[in-house]
């Protein structure tokens, strides 16, 4: 590991800005500012750090479209927004996707457009926590915020996810090392579990590490659920784990003060996806019977939850919900956005803050080579090699202030540190300037 | 350390194990995720440098694997599956022992490979995917490049995709 001088040439700092990245929120950064530019975090993880000093090579600074040949060219922001209402306003079925990485100020705005053209709107609770969500639809939601699993838990379970590589700082800041009121002695009152196939950099520094088998997810934690009504297991190995080894666990389980449970995509994105989360879900509610447990999904971009909590509190539905009716409609499988694209149904798609080039399996990401695709981003990414029309926002949290919400459902607010760039627009000016163009363009063809 | 050239990985076993039988070709159960290098380098925005090929465009496999195979550290493999087939390095994983499986970070590499089947469940299955792995003495293309040559958006016409000059790592477009 190479050593790296402190940052010492800086104008001033700002204390207390809100870290950008993860579903962890971390609210404690102080930005070092020089020049309107940040050129150090402290207090940041290596992922927020990168992201906050980002690389000003690929920034999108001016608006852009396609030429004939495909190449992109800069444009006048008019020009840009023109040709962006216009598709969208001559669609029939405009699917508008993203919104993790902007503010709910924007999806307010965005919502307003979604139901005026009457298009859908998803965002990547879609790809990653949309089986969560299902499930918490099926069977209910134990819920609890960060600080009481810092303040009173001593057994913390990550499975199907690996904080230490995707939120570097939970472990450190919400659930295993910092003191809290009834863990005066911070990770040495907690015992740390992960259950993964994978000897995960989590796995690594746990107390127990629990390797079932790939898929076993579902027949392991209906295991310890069986242990725990007082059931006689019938094999010897379930999920590739010994019979005493789960009879062992569940009695450590029942015998902890406070336990929290928190999972990833290794329950969502494996072939029993909801159903995984279903069983986690009920697992929590039986061990209940004997001790106080709690769960979380380790939401993965700052404001995936926010999308959803905001959808659901207008609309009714967390995600993936279709206008085109006129009214709101949610269909799993039917009005979201992978099964839209797989289905080569949307004509015109629109991505805000968020990278479907990046993230998307590749048999969706063909129908975008045969729609334009409208860009609203920070940065130049391989949605960007997709896109007919790019239109550069601002950076939540850095240069533009906004709301969003925590993994355990906090809202927090983002203040802005530095100024965007003069040829740079707010995502929510950009959005309702697309709905006052579409609406101009609609109200004339009347 | 934000800034990486690339992952640094381990280096375990040696090519000339006599333990260790050759074949031309392994079949793999490919999971893909998050990795702290293609976190930090993705959202930074550095995805058209060569950085993003080395933290996405890379399978993390078992020595063990990589020795029957007879590939080393960076060499390129051809990772082939029902949804498509994409070259990338290969680097010896650092949650190993895990023989016969292997790990690529999301990204557009990984894209190409993994099954955008949903199963009406809105979420594509993007592990537990059925792979093989074989040597290739192809590069492993820049971003920019394998989206041109996997989506083709504005080369439809174009015949040999593959020939055209390399889009590079800067930001092309045309100023006002």
């Amino acid at each position: 590991m190479a050593y790296e001088e402190p940052i010492t040439d800086y104008d001033h700092i700002v204390e207390n800005c809100t870290c950008a990245f993860c579903g962890s929120n971390c609210d404690d950064l102080d930005f070092l500012v020089k020049g309107n530019h940040v050129v150090g975090v402290r207090h940041a993880c290596r992922l927020g750090a990168s992201k906050i000093m980002e690389d000003e090579d690929q920034r999108l600074k001016v608006p852009m479209m396609r030429d004939e040949n495909g190449e992109l060219q800069e444009v006048d922001w008019d020009t840009a927004l023109d040709a962006a209402a216009e598709l969208i306003a001559n669609s029939v079925r405009p699917l508008f996707y993203g919104w993790s990485e902007t503010s709910i100020e924007c999806m307010k705005k965005g919502l307003k457009l979604t139901e005026y053209v009457g298009a859908v709107i998803d965002n990547q609770a879609t790809i990653c926590h949309g089986p969560t969500v299902q499930a918490v639809q099926n069977v209910g939601y134990p819920l609890m915020t960060l600080g009481e699993v810092k303040n009173r838990a001593d057994m913390v379970v990550y499975t199907g996810s690996n904080p230490m590589n995707a939120h570097p700082r939970h472990l450190a800041r919400y659930s295993v090392f910092p003191r809290g009121w009834f863990r005066q002695r911070g990770r040495f009152d907690r015992t740390l579990v992960t259950w993964d196939p994978k000897f995960s950099d989590t796995a690594k520094m746990s107390d127990i590490w629990v390797p079932f088998e790939e898929n076993g997810d579902y027949g392991f934690c209906n295991a310890i659920r069986a242990v725990l009504k007082g059931k006689e297991l019938k094999e010897d190995v379930i999920s590739g784990i010994p019979k005493q080894d789960i009879i062992d666990l569940t009695e450590s389980m029942k015998n902890v003060e406070f336990g929290a449970l928190f999972f990833g995509l290794g329950l969502t994105h494996t072939l029993s996806k909801q159903r995984n989360i279903d069983i986690a879900i009920q697992l929590v509610q039986d061990l209940n019977a004997y001790t106080k447990w709690v769960l979380l999904p380790m939401r993965g971009h700052f404001n995936v939850n926010g999308f959803n909590i905001y959808m659901a509190y207008e609309m009714g539905f967390p995600y993936g919900v279709d206008f085109c009716r006129g009214y709101p409609r949610y269909m799993i499988g039917e009005t979201t956005t992978v099964d839209l694209l797989n289905r080569k149904e949307p004509d015109v798609f629109l991505v805000i803050a968020a990278d479907p080039g990046a993230h998307f399996p590749g048999g969706a990401n063909m129908h975008l080579a045969n729609i334009p695709v409208i860009q609203i981003d920070i940065h130049w990414g391989p949605s960007t090699e997709l896109a007919d029309i790019v239109l550069p926002g601002t950076f939540i949290g850095v240069e533009t202030a906004g709301t969003s919400y925590r993994m355990d459902s906090v809202p927090i607010h983002m203040k802005s540190a530095i100024d965007p760039p003069e040829t740079c627009r707010e995502d929510e000016w950009i959005v309702n300037e697309l709905y006052e163009r579409v609406k101009k363009i609609k109200e004339e063809a009347k | 350390m934000t800034y990486v050239d690339k992952p640094t990985v381990s280096n375990v076993v040696k090519f000339d194990d006599p333990n260790v039988k050759k074949v031309q070709k392994i079949k793999v159960m490919l999971n893909t995720g998050t990795d702290i290098y293609q976190g930090a380098c993705k959202k930074r925005g550095s995805t058209l440098k060569d950085e993003y090929r080395k933290v996405a465009g890379i399978a993390y496999m078992d020595p063990k694997d990589m020795a029957r195979l007879g590939v080393a550290n960076w060499e390129s493999v051809l990772v082939k599956s029902d949804w498509g087939e994409v070259v990338v390095y290969a680097a010896h994983s650092r949650d190993a022992p895990h023989e016969e499986m292997i790990f690529i970070p999301k990204g557009p590499w990984a894209n190409v490979i993994v099954s955008p089947e949903t199963y009406c469940c809105n979420d594509p299955t993007y592990k537990g995917i059925e792979a093989t792995v074989e040597k290739s003495d192809k590069e492993v293309l820049l971003m920019a490049d394998l989206m041109r040559s996997v989506y083709r958006k504005y080369t439809k016409n174009e015949k040999n995709v593959d020939e055209l000059p390399s889009l590079g790592e800067m930001p092309v477009y045309r100023k006002k």
